[in-house]
Order: C-alpha cells, then structure tokens, then sequence
C-alpha cells in the first residue's frame, strides 16, 4: 500500500472515479436530449422575424414553424432568400428579397435577449429557433465596429 | 473421556455458520428497510466485510443467500434471470472482499487512513461498476432489449449505486473492521 503515500495517486483515484461518473452523466443526458428532440419535432411553434434591407423593416409575427426548424427555415417562408452552403460553416445568406451582398453591406442576424440585440453566434442554417423568439435580419455595413444593433 | 479439540472444532464450526446466517440476515433485513431509496443498499459493504473477516467462501455464501431471500421475495418483482444474475455478482464483493484479505494488509497497517479510505471507495465503486454491468446484460437479455440502450437508460440508477458504495466504502469500511475485529469476530 506504499503507492497510497503519493498524494498523485489518491487523487488519479478520484479523478478517475469523477471522470467515471461525470462521462456516464453526460451519455445520459445527451440521449434523453435527443429523446426529447425526437418527441417534440412536429410540434407547431411560432417564432418573430424582422427583417430590414436598409431601407424598411418588415416584421412577421407569430410566424408558424414546426419545432426543430432553423432561422434559415423561418426566413425561407417569409421571404425569397438565395444562399451558398461552406462545409463546416453552414450557410451563408447571399440575398433577401432579391437585397444581395455587396461589399460592406451583408445580412447579419440578430437574436432579441433579455440584456438586448445578441449577433447570430452561428450559421442561420444551424441555429434551432424557440417557440416566442424574437429574431432580426439586418442589412448592414459590416466594416463598422462594433456592429449596429436593429432599430 | 470428552475430547476438548474436538469440542472447540465444533464451536468453531457452529460459530463460523451463525455468523454467516447472522450476517445474511443483517444484508436481506438492511435490504429491506432501504427499500424506499432505489440502489443504495448497505447489502454490499456486509458482503465484503464477509469476505475480508469470514474469507471468500463466507463472502460468496453471504452474497448468494442474502440475494436468495431478497431477490425472490423483493416487492419490485421476480424475474428468475436477473435473480440469478443479482444473486452471482453479488458474490463479487465477498470474493474481493475476502482477496483483499490475503493480498493486502490494508487494514493493519494504522497509517495514512485517508488515503487507505479513498482507495476503499475506489474498489468499492469499481465493484459495482462490475455489478451493475453484469446485471445489466441480465436484464436486457430477460427482456430481450439492446444491452446499450438498458445501460443508457439505467444510468440513473447504476450512477446512485456506485456513488452511494464509494461513500460507504470510504467512510464506513475501515472504522467497521477496526471495531468487529476488536470485538473478535474474526475467522
């Protein structure tokens, strides 16, 4: 028992037994998640979509989606929206309502939060709406730093 | 003429036997009376006591017998397989406990008592990581369901029973043996 002097492996003990746990936890609750994903999907949701080129905005309120859709999703029923998809990233918004990209002007999204307008941290494609969120296209010059928030 | 060795063999053996009827009765009574909580059960620190204290014949027999009583009158229900399956992997606690017992002089030793106890809980969850997997591909071939999906879904379960013995294991084992070795109920 002269290995239980080292304080190292006492604690390779317990890290060994809290790694154990802490990745059985986490198995089991990934698959429940997908569980509860599997069930809800096809449930009718209703999400808020702005959408402003510049110019004007238009909103879409309480617009009907089944759960699991993405922002790219939503939008695509509102509106006519033209996108490329990079590998790896997700999709890129080229145009909306015939509005295209040009340099430095790009359609950014933003997600309404408690603490205010929050930049879309991922692809439109591969962000999940929730049912009564508030969501905004906004047709802005990028070069600017830090980012305009939606009107 | 009485023949004095012979008498104290027989002693021996008669107060080998109650201690193990002793013990069984204390794993199913404390089986039992826990009920109410699912998976944790003191039912395994007393089979491993059995072992390291009785040797592992004691621990095997303690383990069958306490599982005899308990998984066949057990209000959640019989289901022969996983009955016999409780009933084996109990055993593992006795045989490990009894192992340790031969190989070790863990519990001799008065020095680094933390370290000993940590080590305790370690080989008391290792245990039942063992236990719950075997009884776990019991119940999924009993119901014939994928061994994946019976383990995901009892993780709950299994995750109590083996945090719940690393806490006994370490907190109780090495001041339990101190005593009943005091007291003399050893083999």
């Amino acid at each position: 028992m002269s290995f239980l002097k080292n304080k190292w492996a006492i604690a390779t003990l317990v890290l060994t037994f809290s790694t154990i746990i802490a990745s059985s936890m986490s198995i089991y609750y990934y698959y429940q998640y997908s569980e509860l994903l599997k069930k809800i999907q096809g449930v009718t949701i209703h999400v808020n979509l702005g959408i402003n080129d510049g110019k004007t905005t238009k909103w879409f309120n309480g617009t009907a989606v089944k759960s699991g859709s993405s922002l790219l999703d939503v939008t695509m029923l509102v509106a006519n929206v033209n996108y490329t998809i990079y590998p790896g990233m997700g999709a890129l918004v080229e145009s909306i309502n015939e509005v295209k990209n040009a340099h430095p002007y790009y359609w950014m999204w933003w997600m309404s939060t408690p603490y205010g307008w929050i930049e879309g941290p991922i692809a439109a494609d591969r962000y999940i709406v929730g049912d009564g969120e508030t969501l905004f296209w906004y047709y802005e010059n990028s070069s600017i730093s830090p980012l305009p928030t939606p009107p | 003429m009485i023949d004095k060795r012979k008498i104290e063999k027989i002693n021996s053996i008669t107060k080998y036997y109650s201690t193990i009827g002793l013990l069984t009765a204390l794993a199913v009574i404390t089986n039992y009376s826990l009920i109410w909580i699912p998976n944790i059960k003191i039912m395994d620190l007393i089979v491993f006591i059995s072992g390291y204290l009785y040797g592992i014949l004691a621990g095997i027999i303690v383990g069958i017998l306490g599982w005899m009583v308990y998984g066949s009158l057990n209000p959640y229900g019989f289901i022969p397989q996983i009955w016999i399956a409780t009933m084996l992997c109990e055993t593992l606690y006795g045989i490990i406990g009894g192992f340790i017992k031969i190989r070790s002089n863990i519990f001799i030793e008065d020095s680094n008592k933390f370290g000993k106890s940590i080590l305790l809980g370690f080989i008391g969850f290792l245990t039942t990581l063992i236990y719950d997997i075997f009884t776990n591909i019991a119940y999924a071939y009993s119901f014939n369901l994928p061994f994946l999906y019976v383990m995901i879904f009892g993780l709950p379960f299994t995750i109590t029973h083996e945090i719940s013995n690393f806490i006994l294991f370490m907190i109780s084992l090495f001041p339990l043996i101190k005593v009943i070795k005091k007291l003399g109920g050893e083999k």
